[in-house]
């Protein structure tokens, strides 16, 4: 019998994982092409045999032989999920019952998790509940059988990992070690960096963290310094057996045991505490390890204390240099940004946020609450969507606690979360959330009473935030005060009584803090006068991060000159590179402004600020906003579509026309919704990318020139269901569906879609097009319309409309 | 094998991008060349490449195209398909190979759809043009490296699971052979299509026969009515 749980040794004294398995496999006998994991079934003692090799040679956690096992590959086996896990588990516990008799030291039964293989969406193709439920079988099947901890080893994307981490801890209670791949530069295949995935697994609660595969030993001892420096949990280290090296063309491993044994000798010393080996490495690579190592002492397991929230690629870290929180993904009191949230127009929100990037956003609050909508689903489309696009980490904005759950639970990373409160109700719901997701969480100083006059009054609240947190496991790295700002026109004192509580939780309670700056200057003339001044006082009295908006030039300029006084900013070059760009804006900004150019002109050149220019003095002129788009916007796209087709203009110069087109109907559709008005559509096109294509750039060109042409544009995506736009189509009442297929392999599923829209009876037409059809192949699967070029799909649907089908 | 982007930049074919765009042989404006440029930049500016390759022993009968592994000749992977094996009909070594963009081309595209409809179709059209260019560079080094034992090697064309009569299940061949995702990021969809989108993987003929067919394989192509065939 085990004397301890692993989770009692983990980081209290050295441990040892086992070596690599596919090479052995191979040099035993299998195959090319064999599926490794079969074999715990088809040859159960070259496996336990395998395993036993390495429990002689010292290691205290062997892994079973189910790195591969995910319900994906299992399709093509003849073997279950379950059926290999639970034989791989087995065949650990008896090896180790073996061993056991002649060599008593800890020994744990490792349920061995790889990467599905597959990239998670919105860029790839399985959502991340397919990738969660795939490990969620895993992680049950170990479970079941007996596993004494899970090793989720050799990945590389961390949404993919989050996913299975989040699998692992609400399917078991077992222990959850996490090791990644890294390249020599320390970033994950996917771009996240060291720092980064180490504050999302922390604050996901994983029991120890580290690197395995990729790397040798020595590579691996360049690396290490960036995980001591911000890892609180234990260090894992499974180097493999040096680099790759080609000989005679192919891949080998060549670091020989002694060699290895000695390096993992340094990593120990540096602080690693659990170490093993993986690809090349063999029991022998073991043995000498363990004899080196076996009675090292290990380097203290200490908490860094840092506050940090991390994207998919990096970490922002509290410091003593202010972080910026931009705000404008926010609806309140914008009614532009309503009614795109009505529109579910989320490119609205995305461009929110790229301009707030560009602008020096440090972390983007994300807020997407209106009555009328469903929050949560919107939470997750926004945040998913968001991070798809922009390398920002998020501040969860909201008061719904199960839009809190969705936006945490899809969240790419270690996320913010605004916000908790004072108030009993608020910390029950809100603390079980934040320590799940392991979110920074923003505490508004305010509670049952109100918010507080005094600043004793705010800190009480504060001190009652923090002592509560700790209840539930939540550290005060964790939370970020906000002192509250209540506008100076209502009350003389109010600015003070901010500063003072500012800087008393600050320097005085040790934590970070956050406020929404703009409030203090609700009511007053030239807001951003006062805006300003505040920001650099509340900066000067100990704010970490201000939710403001970065496009406001007064206050990054205030941000940018602040850190150069605090001497946060290296002989001043952000500063000055800041200033710099700021000289070279007004000048672009001044030339198409007053561009003389009419609207079709500008269309036809495909100028976007030109015709939005031209739009304005149109309709400053009283132009109706029909006339404007069917006597000058549409006759425009005409002349480009036409010149299209005779091949005198090409797609960038229909694209450029159909961009500028847009900035026109942006101009038109907000003097329309200034009058309370809608524009008006010409019908509702579904379209799609067919299931199982993944190209969606055609189908994206069509949609930007049919929206421009006045129609409702439908957009499913790529890799549809035909089942999905069947839905659509009958929900909706749809009569044109257009479909795009790339390849020959997904045509079929063109067919299929077709095919599935004729069975139901469906009265809509099909229009196609992609690289690989014709007009015979489109008449063959039964498309009413082939369209061989973007403008294709324009004419026929105008005829359709025309003919009132449409 | 390492290679800079720099030198991915420079080796692009700025034609092919055109071709790609539609413009056939023509040439287009300057507004559109200066903001192909421009996009190009930003692309080499931020994709991490990476490749993986091995070389194998090949031996080819009529149907079929066997790659035996060098370091452990009881390893054979045996390909059935008339078209590779007729490419490869002269080559004792085949490369088998995988190379990619990474997932930043695909997400500088996806920034471009919403942003900006023309960059995004341009950035697509440089990111064919750059995987083409990488590959190309990457062969020839390799192809380097394998002539350094003194005897020069040629290359035949690249030749993909899809081309001719090669099924494209063999991309599941290649994805575990190599290692793809584990190795490089490469990942592969139950439809047998590839993420990050703007990926390669092919074999490729070593040859001690001198020939330079290697690179533009249009001709060789049997789609006449492709629409960007280039028959220069």
């Amino acid at each position: 019998m085990n004397h301890k749980n692993i989770r009692e040794l983990l980081g209290k004294q050295i441990l040892f994982f086992d070596g690599g398995m596919g090479t052995l496999l191979q040099n035993r006998g299998l195959q090319t092409g064999e599926i490794p994991e079969t074999w715990n079934i088809l040859h159960p003692e070259v496996i336990r045999q395998i395993h036993k090799e390495y429990l002689l040679a010292g290691s205290n956690m062997v892994s079973a032989n189910t790195f591969g096992v995910n319900a994906f590959k299992c399709k093509n086996l003849p073997y279950t999920v379950e059926e290999l896990i639970s034989a791989g588990i087995r065949l650990t516990k008896e090896a180790i019952a073996e061993v056991r008799t002649e060599y008593d030291h800890p020994m744990y039964s490792t349920l061995d998790i790889g990467s599905i293989g597959k990239l998670l969406k919105p860029l790839g193709e399985i959502s991340f509940d397919e990738a969660y439920n795939t490990f969620k079988e895993i992680v049950i099947a170990g479970d079941k059988a007996g596993a004494d901890l899970i090793l989720i080893e050799t990945v590389s994307d961390s949404y993919e990992i989050k996913a299975a981490v989040l699998a692992a801890k609400e399917n078991s209670n077992l222990p959850v070690i996490v090791t990644m791949i890294f390249d020599e530069n320390g970033k994950l295949l996917t771009g996240g960096d060291v720092a980064s995935v180490t504050a999302m697994l922390e604050g996901l609660g994983v029991d120890a963290i580290g690197f395995n595969c990729g790397l040798g030993p020595e590579q691996m001892k360049n690396l290490l310094p960036q995980l001591t420096k911000c890892c609180s949990v234990p260090i894992v280290i499974n180097p493999n057996a040096g680099l790759p090296v080609v000989v005679d063309g192919q891949t080998v491993f060549n670091v020989d045991p002694d060699e290895f044994a000695e390096s993992v000798k340094t990593l120990v010393e540096m602080g690693a505490s659990v170490v093993g080996g993986c690809c090349g490495t063999t029991p022998a690579h073991i043995q000498k390890v363990t004899a080196l190592c076996g009675k090292m002492d290990i380097v203290p397991v200490t908490d860094k204390n840092l506050t940090v929230v991390s994207s998919y690629n990096h970490a922002v870290y509290f410091t003593r240099k202010p972080l910026i929180i931009g705000e404008r993904i926010n609806p309140t009191g914008k009614s532009k940004f309503k009614q795109a949230l009505r529109e579910h127009d989320m490119e609205y929100i995305y461009k929110e946020g790229l301009t707030q990037e560009e602008n020096g956003a440090h972390i983007l609050d994300v807020n997407v609450g209106l009555p009328e909508i469903d929050e949560p689903q919107l939470m997750e489309e926004a945040v998913t969507g968001i991070q798809a696009i922009i390398d920002l980490p998020l501040q969860i904005d909201t008061s719904d606690t199960e839009a809190m759950e969705r936006g945490l639970r899809y969240y790419n990373g270690k996320p913010m979360l605004n916000s908790v409160n004072g108030k009993a109700e608020s910390m029950e719901s809100v603390f079980p959330i934040a320590k799940k997701y392991g979110a920074v969480l923003v505490c508004l100083c305010l509670d049952e009473g109100g918010i507080p006059e005094t600043v004793e009054g705010r800190l009480k609240v504060a001190e009652k935030i923090v002592n509560t947190a700790a209840r539930y496991g939540i550290p005060k790295k964790n939370l970020v005060m906000d002192a509250l700002v209540l506008t100076i026109s209502t009350g003389q004192d109010n600015a003070n009584i901010t500063l003072e509580t500012l800087r008393r939780i600050r320097y005085e309670m040790g934590l970070h803090t956050v406020l929404g700056v703009s409030n203090i200057s609700f009511g007053l003339p030239e807001r951003s006068r006062i805006n300003t001044a505040f920001f650099t006082m509340a900066m000067n009295n100990g704010l970490s991060a201000g939710i403001v908006n970065p496009s406001s030039e007064p206050m990054m300029a205030a941000y940018y000159s602040f850190n150069a006084l605090i001497g946060e900013d290296e002989q001043c070059m952000e500063y000055i590179m800041k200033c710099s760009q700021a000289q070279d804006k007004p000048k672009e900004a001044a030339a198409p402004k007053k561009s003389d150019l009419t609207l079709d002109e500008a269309i036809i050149k495909g100028l976007s600020e030109s015709a939005y220019a031209a739009t304005i003095k149109l309709l400053e002129q009283n132009t109706d906003s029909l006339t404007i788009i069917n006597e000058k916007l549409i006759p425009a796209l005409d002349v480009v579509g036409k010149g299209f087709e005779e091949k005198k203009m090409f797609l960038p110069q229909l694209l450029m026309s159909a961009d500028a087109a847009k900035a026109s109907f942006e101009a038109i559709k907000a003097t329309l919704s200034k009058q309370g008005k809608n524009s008006e559509s010409k019908g509702k096109i579904v379209i799609a990318t067919v299931k199982g294509d993944i190209h969606d750039i055609g189908k994206n060109i069509v949609k930007t020139l049919l929206e421009n042409y006045g129609f409702d544009m439908i957009d499913l995506g790529k890799d549809v269901d035909p089942e999905l736009i069947l839905k659509t189509v009958q929900e909706q009442n749809i009569k044109l569906v257009g479909l795009s297929a790339l390849m020959t392999t997904t045509v079929v599923n063109m067919e299929e879609t077709i095919k599935l829209l004729r069975e139901n009876g469906v009265n809509c037409k099909v229009m196609v097009g992609g690289a690989v059809l014709t007009q015979e192949y489109a008449d063959m699967i039964g498309a009413d319309f082939y369209s061989k070029d973007a403008m294709g799909s324009v004419r026929y649907a105008n005829d359709l409309h025309d003919k009132g089908e449409l | 094998m390492d290679i800079r982007n720099s030198d991915i930049r420079q080796r692009v074919n700025m034609r092919e991008i055109y071709r790609y765009l539609g413009y056939g042989t023509s040439t287009p404006d300057e507004t559109v060349r200066a903001m192909t440029e421009e996009v190009l930049d930003s692309l080499t500016g931020v994709v991490k490449p990476r490749n993986i390759y091995n070389i194998y022993h090949c031996s080819t009968s009529e149907t079929e195209v066997m790659l035996k592994d060098s370091q452990n000749p009881e390893r054979v992977l045996s390909f059935k398909s008339r078209n590779l094996s007729y490419n490869l009909k002269q080559c004792n070594e085949v490369i088998l190979f995988a190379a990619t963009l990474g997932l930043e081309a695909d997400k500088l595209m996806q920034k471009y759809e919403i942003l900006n409809m023309t960059k995004a179709t341009i950035t697509q059209a440089c990111g064919a043009a750059s995987i083409e260019a990488y590959c190309n560079i990457l062969q020839e080094r390799i192809c380097d490296e394998a002539s350094s034992d003194g005897e020069k090697r040629y290359l035949r064309p690249r030749f993909s699971p899809g081309y001719g009569d090669l099924p494209l299940q063999y991309q599941r061949t290649i994805f575990n052979e190599l290692q793809c995702t584990k190795r490089i990021g490469l990942t592969l969809t139950d439809s047998l299509l590839m993420y990050p989108t703007k990926s390669v993987t092919a074999f490729i003929g070593l040859t001690s026969n001198p020939q330079s067919c290697h690179i533009d394989k249009c001709k060789n192509c049997n789609n006449i009515g492709c629409e960007f065939r280039n028959e220069s």
